[in-house]
C-alpha cells in the first residue's frame, strides 16, 4: 500500500509538472502581443466585463477570478499573469490551450477586452469611481402585460437615472429565468419597460413574480425589486394520479394488498416474538414455585 | 448398590465441575496479550469517533461520497455487516433444526456475531446519514411502500430475535454462573441473578423453555432470509445496471451464509488458541465448518456466474459497459482478486482436506471476509459512478470515489466495535454452552441442578 502511494504521489508530481511546463511553453508571437486594447476602462464597459466573466470565465476561475472555482485553474489575479500584455491576454482567450477554450466563437471582440480591463480593475480598483447606491421602483401595466423599471436617486428629489442596465428575471421554482433583451437600458427619464413573456405558467392561481436586478454595474451597487401579478397560466396539479392507492402514493394512500401482506407479515413475527418474550415471564413465575 | 450409584454421582459430578471450570477460563483468566487486544480495539473505535464528531461538524463533505456516488464505503459495510449476521440463523437454527449435533458448541459464536454484526450495521446506517438528528422523519414520514422502510423493520426485527435466541439457551448456563461466580464484582453477580430469571430447571421450566427456542429457530429462518433480501431490493428495485437484477436477493443471502460462516471460523480459532478449549472446538469441527464453508461457497460462485455471466452474454449496452468495467474496466484489479482470493481459490483448496485443519481454514476464512467486503464495495460503488442523464459543470473529481481518511477510520472502528462486543461477551458468559456440554456428556439434569 506505501509503494502504491508512493509511486502515485511521483506519477502525481511529474503530470503536475508537465501541466506547468506545458503552460510555460503558450507562446504568443509578439505581433499578437503588442496589440493594443482598443477599449478604455469606463463603467459601461466594466459592466459588460463583469457581466462576461459571470457568464464565461467565473465557472472555472472561481468568483474573485483566483483559480479557486469548479476545478482548480490558474489565478487571473496573480502577478504573473497580470504581468503579461493585454494582447498576450487576448490571443489566449481567443485559441484556448488544453482545459481552457477558445473564445473565438463564443463571445465579441470587445467583450473579451472589456473582461481584459474587468480583470486590471480587480486588482487595482482605484481605476473606476466608487459606486453609489439607487433605489429601483417597479410598476406594472395589466392591460399591455408591461412591467417598468424606474431607477432614481436615493434622495427626495427623485433624479431619473439613465442608462442604467436592468436585468429581469421571473422567479420560477428552482431559479431565476431571464427575459427582456440583453441589455435594457433606462431611458433619460429613468425608466425601461419590457413585455411579460406567453405561455407562462404560475402558481395555482396564476400568480408569478418578476424580478429587477441592477447588478454587476459598476456606477451603482446591487439593489433588487419584485413585483407580484396574476399574468401567468394557473398550474394545475397532477394531483389525480396521486389520489388513489398506488405504489407512488403517499403514506396514507399504500396499495391494500401491500398493507395487508406487509401488516400480515410484521404481525406474525412480531406475534411469537411477544409469545417468546411472555414465556420468559413464565419461566421466572415456575422457579418461584419450585422455592416455595 | 447404593454406594455404587453414589460413587457414579461423584464421578459425574466432578466431570460436571472440571467442565465449568474449564468453559469459565476465559472469563476468570485475563491475560496480558486480551487487554492489549482491548486496548488496541478501543483505540481503533475512538479514532472512528473522532473521526465521526469531525463528520458531525463538517457534515459528509469529510467523505468522498458526492453527487454521483452518493453511497460509499459506509453502505458496504452496512451489506457487509448484515451478510456477517445472517450466519446466526444459519449455525443456530437451519443446522440446528435439521438435527447436525456438531454445530452444537458454534452456536453461541454464531449468534454473537451476528448480534455484533447487527449492532455495527444499525450504527454504520446511521454514520451514513449527513443529518443523523432526521432520523426519526424515517417513522414519522416513511412510506409502507419504500424498501429502506422495510429494510429497518426487518433489521430491527431479525437484531431482537438474535438477542433473544442468543439468551435463551443461556439462561441455565447464567443459573450455573450465579453459583460458581461467587468471586466476581457485585454488578456482575447481580446482573447474573437477574438473567437466570431464578432457574431452577425444573421440567416446566424445561418445557418453556425448549418451546421458546425452537419457536425462534423456526421464525428466525424466514426472517434471516428476508433482511438479507430486503437490504439486496434496495439496489435491485431499481434501474440501474448491474442491481436491475432478479436473483439479487438469494445472490446476497448466498455471499452472506459463505461470508458468515467465514467470519465464525476465524473466531472459533482465536477463542481455541486463545483458551486453549482444543477438547471442546475439536479439529472435526474445523473440517466440518470446512465443508459448510465449501457447499456455501459454491452456492456463491454459482449465483456469481449467473449475475455476470448472463448479462456478459447479451451485452445490453449500459449492462455491458457495467461488466466491462468490471472485468477489464476501472475496477477490474479489484474484481478479479476478490473472485480469485476471495472465493474460487478458497473453494479449490478447501475441497482437500489438509486445508480443513484449524489453521489452514482460518488464513482462507481471513481472505474470504476480506474479499467479501470488498465485493459488497463492488456492488455499491461501480454502478453509482455512472451517470446516465447528461450531465455538466460538474467537478471531474465526482466521476471517481476514494474513500477517505475519514470513512476509512470510522469503517475500522466499526469493524472494531464488532470484534469489541464479542470479546466482552466472551468475558462475561461462557461462549461455549456448558449445560449442553454437559448433557452430551450423558451428565443429567438432575445433577447440573444440584
Amino acid at each position: 500500500m506505501a509503494k502504491l502511494k508512493i509511486s502515485l504521489s511521483i506519477i502525481l508530481v511529474i503530470f503536475s509538472l508537465g501541466v506547468f511546463s506545458q503552460s510555460a511553453q503558450w507562446m504568443v508571437s509578439s505581433d499578437n502581443a503588442k496589440k493594443p486594447n482598443p477599449l478604455e476602462i469606463n463603467p459601461k464597459n466594466m459592466a459588460v466585463g463583469k457581466n462576461t466573466f459571470s457568464k464565461s470565465c467565473k465557472a472555472c476561475h472561481g468568483i474573485n477570478a483566483d483559480g479557486k472555482g469548479r476545478i482548480q485553474s490558474p489565478s487571473l489575479i496573480s502577478e504573473t499573469f497580470q504581468k503579461q500584455t493585454d494582447g498576450v491576454i487576448f490571443y489566449k482567450i481567443t485559441t484556448g490551450k488544453d482545459k481552457m477554450p477558445s473564445f473565438k466563437a463564443k463571445l465579441k471582440e470587445e467583450e473579451i477586452w472589456s473582461v481584459i480591463n474587468y480583470l486590471r480593475v480587480l486588482v487595482n480598483p482605484s481605476a473606476v469611481p466608487p459606486a453609489v447606491d439607487v433605489k429601483l421602483e417597479l410598476s406594472a401595466d395589466d392591460g399591455q402585460k408591461s412591467i417598468t423599471a424606474f431607477v432614481h436617486s436615493l434622495d427626495s428629489t427623485k433624479q431619473p437615472i439613465q442608462d442604467v442596465d436592468i436585468h429581469f428575471y421571473l422567479k420560477r421554482d428552482f431559479g431565476l429565468m431571464r427575459i427582456g433583451e440583453p441589455a435594457n437600458n433606462t431611458k433619460a427619464d429613468g425608466k425601461v419597460t419590457v413585455n411579460f413573456p406567453e405561455n407562462i405558467i404560475g402558481d395555482l392561481d396564476g400568480k408569478v413574480t418578476v424580478i429587477a436586478k441592477v447588478e454587476n454595474n459598476f456606477l451603482y451597487n446591487d439593489t433588487e425589486s419584485a413585483i407580484g401579478r396574476k399574468w401567468g397560466t394557473a398550474l394545475v396539479s397532477g394531483d389525480e394520479k396521486f389520489n388513489h392507492r398506488a405504489l407512488w402514493g403517499g403514506r396514507d394512500k399504500s396499495p391494500l394488498w401491500l398493507l395487508f401482506m406487509a401488516n400480515g407479515i410484521i404481525f406474525g413475527v412480531w406475534a411469537v416474538i411477544i409469545y417468546v418474550i411472555y414465556n420468559i415471564f413464565r419461566i421466572k413465575k415456575a422457579g418461584k414455585i419450585f422455592i416455595k | 448398590m447404593t454406594d455404587l450409584y453414589r460413587k457414579e454421582e461423584q464421578v459425574k459430578k466432578e466431570q460436571l465441575q472440571e467442565i465449568i471450570t474449564d468453559l469459565t477460563r476465559p472469563m476468570n483468566n485475563t491475560g496480558k496479550s486480551f487487554k492489549i487486544w482491548i486496548g488496541f480495539l478501543l483505540i481503533l473505535i475512538c479514532a472512528g469517533g473522532i473521526m465521526y464528531f469531525r463528520q458531525l461538524v463538517n457534515g459528509l463533505a469529510v467523505t468522498d461520497m458526492r453527487d454521483i456516488a452518493s453511497w460509499g464505503l459506509y453502505i458496504s459495510a452496512f451489506v457487509f455487516f448484515v451478510a456477517v449476521s445472517l450466519v446466526g440463523s444459519l449455525i443456530s437454527a437451519i443446522l440446528t433444526l435439521s438435527g447436525i449435533k456438531w454445530a452444537t458448541p458454534l452456536t453461541r459464536i454464531a449468534e454473537i456475531v451476528a448480534v455484533a454484526g447487527l449492532f455495527s450495521a444499525l450504527a454504520i446506517i446511521v454514520i451514513d446519514m449527513g443529518r443523523p438528528d432526521r432520523l426519526l422523519n424515517i417513522f414519522v414520514y416513511g412510506r409502507l411502500q419504500s424498501p429502506i422502510v422495510w429494510d429497518i423493520i426487518v433489521v430491527n426485527t431479525y437484531l431482537v430475535i438474535s438477542l433473544l435466541l442468543l439468551y435463551l439457551p443461556l439462561i441455565p448456563d447464567i443459573a450455573l454462573l450465579r453459583k460458581n461466580m461467587g468471586h466476581k464484582p457485585k454488578w456482575q453477580q447481580k446482573m447474573y441473578k437477574i438473567l437466570s430469571l431464578g432457574w431452577q430447571g425444573t421440567q416446566d421450566q424445561f418445557k418453556l423453555l425448549n418451546l421458546s427456542i425452537t419457536a425462534l429457530m423456526i421464525l428466525i429462518v424466514p426472517v434471516a432470509l428476508s433482511i438479507h433480501t430486503v437490504t439486496s431490493w434496495l439496489f435491485a428495485s431499481t434501474l440501474r445496471p448491474g442491481w436491475d437484477s432478479t436473483i439479487f436477493g438469494p445472490y446476497f443471502v448466498a455471499g452472506a451464509f459463505m461470508v458468515g460462516t467465514a467470519a465464525v471460523v476465524i473466531v472459533m480459532y482465536f477463542i481455541r488458541s486463545q483458551f486453549k478449549f482444543k477438547e471442546y472446538i475439536t479439529d472435526y469441527h474445523f473440517n466440518m465448518m470446512g465443508k459448510l464453508l465449501v457447499l456455501t461457497s459454491l452456492l456463491y460462485l454459482y449465483f456469481n456466474i449467473n449475475e455476470y455471466m448472463v448479462p456478459a452474454y447479451k451485452m445490453k449496452p449500459l449492462e455491458g459497459e457495467h461488466i466491462l468495467g468490471l472485468f477489464t474496466g476501472d475496477f477490474s484489479l479489484m474484481f478479479w482478486l476478490v473472485q480469485i482470493l476471495g472465493m474460487i481459490l478458497p473453494i479449490i483448496l478447501m475441497i482437500f482436506k489438509p486445508f480443513r485443519k484449524a489453521k489452514p481454514i482460518m488464513i482462507i476464512s481471513v481472505f474470504i471476509v476480506i474479499g467479501a467486503f470488498f465485493k459488497r464495495f463492488l456492488i455499491v460503488v461501480p454502478t453509482l459512478l455512472h451517470t446516465y442523464l447528461p450531465v455538466q459543470n460538474y467537478p471531474e473529481s465526482y466521476q471517481h470515489y476514494n474513500p477517505t481518511l475519514a470513512e476509512c477510520t470510522i469503517t475500522a472502528g466499526s469493524v472494531a466495535a464488532v470484534a469489541l462486543v464479542i470479546s466482552l461477551f466472551i468475558k462475561l458468559f461462557p461462549i461455549i454452552p456448558i449445560w449442553e456440554t454437559a448433557h452430551e456428556k450423558g451428565i443429567s439434569n438432575e445433577t447440573i441442578n444440584n
